[in-house]
């Protein structure tokens, strides 16, 4: 159902799903691993984070 | 429209004189026009206040929750879905409802005649399928088809899906209509404009929380926005703030919204808020084959878990 | 932290990918250092109000694992 972020303009990547048993320290590992190559490819995280609010 | 109204006040009057039910829930005028009140008529003699017209945009659903009263209400097709829906969500016993249903043709938008108009409405009749706005010094003849709300003018539920009696017999349900069109146009969006499309959208919004207020679905004894220990949306005008909002509204009416545009019809700032739950009514209808409050035999679909659930959005390694 | 190197909230399950992460330190395996990870009871205690209050907070992107 997280489709809604990406429809209001999240990127694809900035959401992650997975399944990892908790025997399966590889692929938790391999699943770490692709995450933050897909995260690297994309910019810093702006439009959703807050900015501190500006005080005139 | 009048029939419906004689028809309504009737029916209200019988069940309150017969004490089948404590209180009917309708419509009655409101101090402005084009958007009428809801009414609790307790006894004979205040069924007399109502009434029935393309301004009754609100949803009556939303004064059942939790109530213990054997109560008549009106419904049209959205609010008997909502009615179903709550039902399901154990907020109201079906014993307790004597459901008069309404076959509809449409609610008018508010937001689109008032833009029509530069000086004040204060009138409004209506005739057949012709709408006489009038006001200071103009008076204007409308068609009513083409001044209906934008989920109206898609519905493809306009009777009642349950009802104890109908005031009229069924109109013909719209087809050819296609109620997703503006989702699938920004679906084809690319992200960034997609960005711009909904921050401009909601850079209107006054975080007045009307939509919430009108939404059947809404009853958490403790809305998340009010939540302050942890606090997780910001109560703050600032866009992000604002977004976090509409999207939490959204997602906590997946797979219950029926569209029926109370929200929209409540905002002041006339701001198109169904455009984040339609997208869920969406995806519901693709990925489980629901639409909310169309029967009371099968549980929702984020109620139950099935193993052909789809799951393409889990990482496969 | 520079640019590209990303930080990554991880609400992770105590039952599934916690112990898999606990097992991945164990066995000492290497895997990039930009997760922050947040235990969860169960992926059933996940709500979408902490993926976008983490969001707003500043990560740069969200992964829940069940």
């Amino acid at each position: 159902m997280k489709n809604l972020l990406e429809h209001t303009g999240i990127e694809p990547g900035r959401l992650h799903f997975s399944w990892v048993s908790s025997a399966e320290s590889t692929k938790f590992v391999e699943v770490v691993k692709k995450i933050t190559e897909e995260v690297k490819a994309l910019n810093s995280n702006k439009a959703y984070a807050k900015t501190k609010p500006k005080v005139d | 429209m009048t029939a419906y109204t004689d028809k309504i006040r009737e029916i209200a009057k019988r069940l309150l004189a017969e004490k089948k039910v404590d209180m009917v829930i309708g419509f009655r005028k409101g101090s402005l026009p084009l958007l009428h009140q809801p009414c609790m008529a307790t006894s004979p003699e205040a069924a007399d206040e109502l009434v029935w017209d393309s301004c009754c945009s609100l949803n009556l659903a939303n004064y059942l929750t939790d109530r213990k009263e054997r109560i008549g209400i009106v419904a049209k097709g959205c609010d008997s879905r909502n009615i179903v829906t709550h039902i399901l969500e154990n907020k109201i016993k079906r014993e307790q409802l004597y459901i008069i249903g309404v076959p509809c043709t449409g609610m008018i938008d508010r937001h689109k005649i008032c833009a029509m108009f530069d000086s004040e409405i204060t009138a409004v009749k209506e005739e057949g399928d012709s709408l006489t706005v009038s006001g200071d010094g103009f008076s204007k003849t409308l068609s009513k088809p083409e001044m209906l709300r934008d989920n109206c003018a898609a519905c493809t539920h306009r009777n009642p899906v349950l009802y104890d009696e109908m005031v009229a017999e069924p109109v013909s349900e719209q087809t050819g209509v296609d109620p997703y069109a503006s989702v699938k146009k920004i679906e084809a969006l690319s992200p960034a404009e997609k960005q711009a499309y909904f921050d401009d959208l909601i850079s209107t919004c006054i975080r007045c929380y009307a939509c919430r207020n009108a939404c059947p679905l809404c009853y958490c004894p403790t809305c998340f926005v009010d939540e302050s220990r942890p606090q997780w949306v910001g109560k703050s005008q600032d866009p992000v703030d604002v977004k976090t909002f509409h999207i939490l509204r959204a997602y906590h009416c997946a797979g219950r919204c029926t569209d029926c545009g109370a929200c929209e019809a409540a905002c002041p700032m006339g701001i198109k808020v169904r455009e984040f739950t339609k997208k869920l009514n969406k995806d519901c209808l693709e990925l489980y084959g629901w639409e909310a409050g169309l029967t009371l035999k099968q549980r929702p679909p984020l109620d139950t878990f099935k193993p052909n659930d789809p799951e393409e959005f889990i990482i496969r390694i | 932290m520079a640019e590209n190197e990303p930080k990554i909230l991880s609400f992770l399950c105590n039952w599934c990918s916690y112990g898999a992460a606990d097992l991945a330190g164990v066995s000492r395996m290497e895997y990039p250092p930009n997760i922050r990870v947040i235990r969860i009871p169960c992926t059933g205690r996940m709500n979408p109000k902490f993926i976008l209050a983490g969001l707003r907070q500043g990560a740069d992107a969200v992964w829940v694992s069940g």
